[in-house]
């Protein structure tokens, strides 16, 4: 019965969107409001203003960059809501856990993981620090950090891991970016802008495209360092619980 | 016609639909999280959809790029901001699932909600249990 | 252009700040954390405060983030109604934050406490966030963290009651999450903005009508599941009865009134009069829906045993009160509305604060066991009476004020058979709410059940439930400082 009934609901909501997708204007076409209103300012004047040769991390950053400053308190946010729920793992290494997360693996694995490792994370930094002038970014860059310490965890286990990024390190870290944000908003204000502002209007003007330029580089640092962090505490919440689970089970 | 061209749009909208289908029917919680997330991917596929343009290229300003040909920078941006509020959602939401594995031993939808009797009391008693 | 421009911004992301930087304080002094956590609060309140008068009757006050001007850059846009509803957001979060250290030391385990803090800071920053941003994308940002936040928050217990409750709301609230991001996907794609004001001048002359229709009827699928429109309400009565009590408090007399008045934002801001035509198919469903809260949310609380679902749906039946409201278009029906966001956010943390008392206390959740509780917690049961009576909406307090123009906005527009509906919601609050009273003060209830408690709960726990009752009271009486320049800023928004 419930099952009828919702899929006559997704039914009839599916023919008023595929209605919606008949009236819309049609894609790809240059004509269109999405690419005649105020994308053309963006594609045209987005290199001497933001001093980002990517329009899209000079949008992200700098045009928008108040959408960015909400988005990394969004995944501070599901770090803390992760840790309410789950529970964080006790200062220091982690005994009293039989470990079983590591997979059972062949040396070839091993050696490849822990060989390849330090590369990823070479290209993250570099991912991180192009994000202006190539596809990249903070985001990209933290997640393929926090990827390659996935890989690590699952080959060598919580305990190896958690050595090596204990919790010392990753605790100060979790917020960097919206600290980092919140400092490069306040400092607009101090140099005479809005919040957000990245080319301060009290400072020489031969001087601001080098101000806008390491502003932009600081933030994408610490959105790549906060969001690893993050990324890398989830997972360590997640896999802590599951042993709990192996062990009551 | 519209709907043919726009079959991006369309797509897209199928996938929400199968999305939707999944979250609501589906009695594993596990699948349910996986609508959720084949929702999200089916909008962010709209969205940048919607900044697509014949023969465009990508809106970096290397070399000769012409800025009129580029493609729409702004949902990819907005997208950018959606992929990391589904990773967040979906983190959150598998760790709940833990945790109700963990103290209900199912993952059967119907037999988590089934529990509500018992559970119910259960709290009441250690109410007055307190008291 | 003096400093005061730049308040709301830090309104928002102070409380943001002050979240990140609580795990350090809970990793040096975790004793701290309770107190350090009510300064980002108290400085937004003082903020919000000093805001008050700025804005010139009839205006806004636009920020330009970054300094790039509207359709370019995020604005946030500050009138006098959501500096309104701001400050009842400060006000109502920083006296339910007095309120948790007690509670929560007694509720929540200590590993988890910090994270009860840090999350709280978020919320509340969000609800501001949300009020005050002129950007419809920024809208789904914060609504996000809102969202993240009141789902963990509602697990934050542990229990597995809680965790049910909690995944529940996320099974709901997560994919009308979706819905608000298709709607504004559809609105970008017809008009190519994303700011609100510029939306509301690219709507009226953009052609593509079924897109907007569509577009304005996710919106309210999305807004109506978060504000808990009645058939989308099914996750509120578990979710908000079993979080902690200030988060209750918070959920049910801060975040449904929120998400509402994001709906009044789309629909006045976005889509204006002049697309009126546009959504009035919607709005009119929308005053349907509403109409039926009201009823089924007073019945249902008349027929429930436990003490906060009862309060839980009476936020269902007084959601439908702000709807019907909106859906009224007049400017006193909007008035209304918004002095019922008012009213209704601090009664009903008034309320859950004190169903929280009685579970501090004694580990009492059902109504039957109230029975004489005026004998032990005077101080307690007064304050729930006075809030009851706002709740029913008897003349001195704010709820009758807030009904008062609802009724009248309702008249205006000639929908007579929703002010019959309003008049009925009214008698079956009183009788929810007098059946507790009248439990309280005028049963004898057995000698064991109280004799071994203390005389009511520590003052830090009374003093924010009695400045929310009193609150009730003093917006009723003093109807008149905020009655006008409300009527003339829904004018405004009309």
């Amino acid at each position: 019965m419930k099952r009828v009934l919702s899929l006559f609901f997704i039914a009839a909501l599916g023919v008023l969107l595929l209605y919606v997708v008949a009236s819309m204007p049609p894609m790809g076409d240059p004509q269109t409001p999405t690419a005649t209103h105020v994308i053309p300012r963006y594609l045209e004047r987005a290199e001497e203003e933001t001093h980002t040769e990517n329009v899209i991390t000079g949008v992200i950053l700098n045009y928008r960059g108040y959408d960015t400053m909400g988005e990394v308190t969004v995944i501070f946010c599901a770090l803390a809501a992760v840790l309410a729920v789950l529970g964080r793992e006790r200062r220091g290494r982690i005994r009293g856990f039989v470990d079983r997360s590591p997979v059972p693996s062949s040396t070839i694995v091993r050696t490849m993981v822990r060989f390849m490792v330090p590369f990823i994370i070479l290209f993250s930094v570099y991912t991180i620090l192009h994000g202006e002038i190539s596809p990249g970014g903070g985001f990209q860059g933290g997640a393929i950090i926090g990827g390659s310490m996935i890989i690590f965890t699952t080959v060598f286990g919580l305990y190896e891991s958690s050595r090596r990024i204990p919790q010392k390190v990753r605790a100060p870290l979790e917020g960097s970016a919206v600290i980092v944000f919140f400092l490069v908003g306040a400092l607009g204000l101090v140099g005479g802008g809005n919040f957000l502002t990245y080319a301060w209007p009290h400072a020489a003007r031969g001087l601001q495209p080098a101000l806008v330029t390491w502003l932009t580089v600081l933030v994408e640092v610490g959105i790549g360092l906060g969001g690893a962090m993050v990324l890398i505490s989830i997972l360590f919440a997640m896999i802590r619980e599951e042993e709990e689970i192996a062990l009551t089970a | 016609m519209r709907l043919l061209h726009n079959y991006h749009y369309a797509a897209a909208m199928a996938l929400f639909c199968i999305g939707l289908y999944t979250v609501i029917v589906r009695r594993n919680i596990i699948k349910k999280l996986i609508g959720l997330n084949i929702m999200e991917t089916s909008v962010f596929f709209f969205y940048i959809s919607l900044g697509y343009l014949d023969g465009g290229v990508a809106p970096i300003h290397a070399g000769s790029a012409d800025p009129a040909r580029m493609v729409n920078p702004i949902p990819q941006a907005l997208i950018l901001t959606g992929i990391v509020v589904a990773l967040s959602v979906t983190a959150l939401a598998l760790s709940m699932v833990i945790l109700l594995y963990r103290q209900y031993g199912t993952l059967d939808v119907d037999r988590l909600m089934r529990e509500e009797e018992p559970a119910a009391e259960g709290a009441a008693g250690e109410g007055e249990g307190g008291a | 252009m003096g400093a005061w421009r730049h308040f709301p911004i830090f309104m928002i992301t102070l409380p943001l700040l002050g979240a990140v930087l609580m795990p350090f304080l809970g990793y040096l002094r975790e004793r701290w954390v309770p107190y350090a956590a009510l300064l980002p609060l108290a400085a937004s309140t003082l903020l919000g405060f000093l805001l008050v008068g700025r804005i010139p009757a009839g205006d806004h006050l636009s920020y330009h983030l970054g300094g790039w001007e509207p359709p370019f850059g995020i604005e946030i846009r500050v009138d006098h109604v959501g500096l309104f509803l701001m400050l009842v957001v400060c006000a109502i979060t920083l006296l339910a934050l007095v309120y948790s250290r007690r509670y929560i030391e007694k509720e929540v385990s200590p590993g988890r406490r910090t994270a009860y803090y840090v999350l709280y800071l978020l919320m509340s920053g969000a609800m501001l966030g949300f009020t005050a941003t002129g950007d419809i994308f920024n809208l789904f940002v914060f609504m996000e963290i809102l969202a993240l936040s009141s789902y963990a928050l509602v697990a934050i217990t542990g229990n597995r009651n809680a965790v049910r409750a909690a995944f529940k709301y996320v099974l709901m609230g997560a994919p009308s999450s979706i819905m608000v991001l298709l709607a504004v996907g559809f609105l970008y794609s017809v008009t190519g903005t994303l700011n609100m004001a510029d939306l509301a001048s690219r709507i009226a002359e953009s052609g593509y009508t079924e897109v907007l229709v569509v577009s304005y009827i996710l919106f309210v699928i999305g807004f109506g599941v978060k504000a808990a429109l009645f058939p989308l309400h099914m996750w509120l009565p578990d979710a908000h009865s079993i979080a902690p009590s200030p988060i209750s408090a918070l959920l049910s007399g801060l975040l449904v009134e929120v998400c509402a008045f994001a709906l009044v934002r789309i629909t006045f801001s976005v889509f204006t009069r002049s697309a009126t035509d546009l959504v009035g198919g919607t709005a009119d469903a929308v005053g349907v829906a509403a109409a039926a809260a009201v009823l089924y949310g007073g019945i249902m609380a008349i027929t429930q045993k436990d003490l906060k679902v009862m309060i839980a749906y009476s936020t269902v039946s007084h959601i439908g009160y702000i709807f019907l409201g909106i859906t009224a278009f007049t400017a006193e029906g909007l008035t209304g509305a918004m002095y019922h966001m008012l009213d209704h956010g601090l009664a009903k943390a008034c309320l859950f604060l004190c169903a929280g008392n009685f579970i501090y206390l004694k580990g009492y959740r059902r109504i039957e066991e109230l029975r004489g509780a005026w004998r032990q917690m005077p101080w307690t049961c007064f304050a729930f009476a006075l809030a009851s009576i706002s709740v029913i909406g008897i003349p001195p307090t704010a709820g009758f004020i807030s009904k008062w123009y609802l009724i009248l906005g309702n008249i205006r527009a000639g929908k007579w058979l929703y002010t019959i509906v309003l008049l009925s919601g009214s008698i079956l609050a009183a009788v929810y709410c007098l059946r507790i009273i009248y439990y309280m003060f005028f049963q004898a209830g057995k000698e064991e059940a109280w004799e071994d408690a203390s005389r009511d709960v520590p003052p830090g726990m009374l003093v924010p439930v009695w400045a929310l009752s009193l609150g009730t009271l003093f917006f009723g009486v003093f109807s008149y400082l905020l009655i006008p320049s409300l009527l003339k800023a829904s004018a405004y928004l009309l």
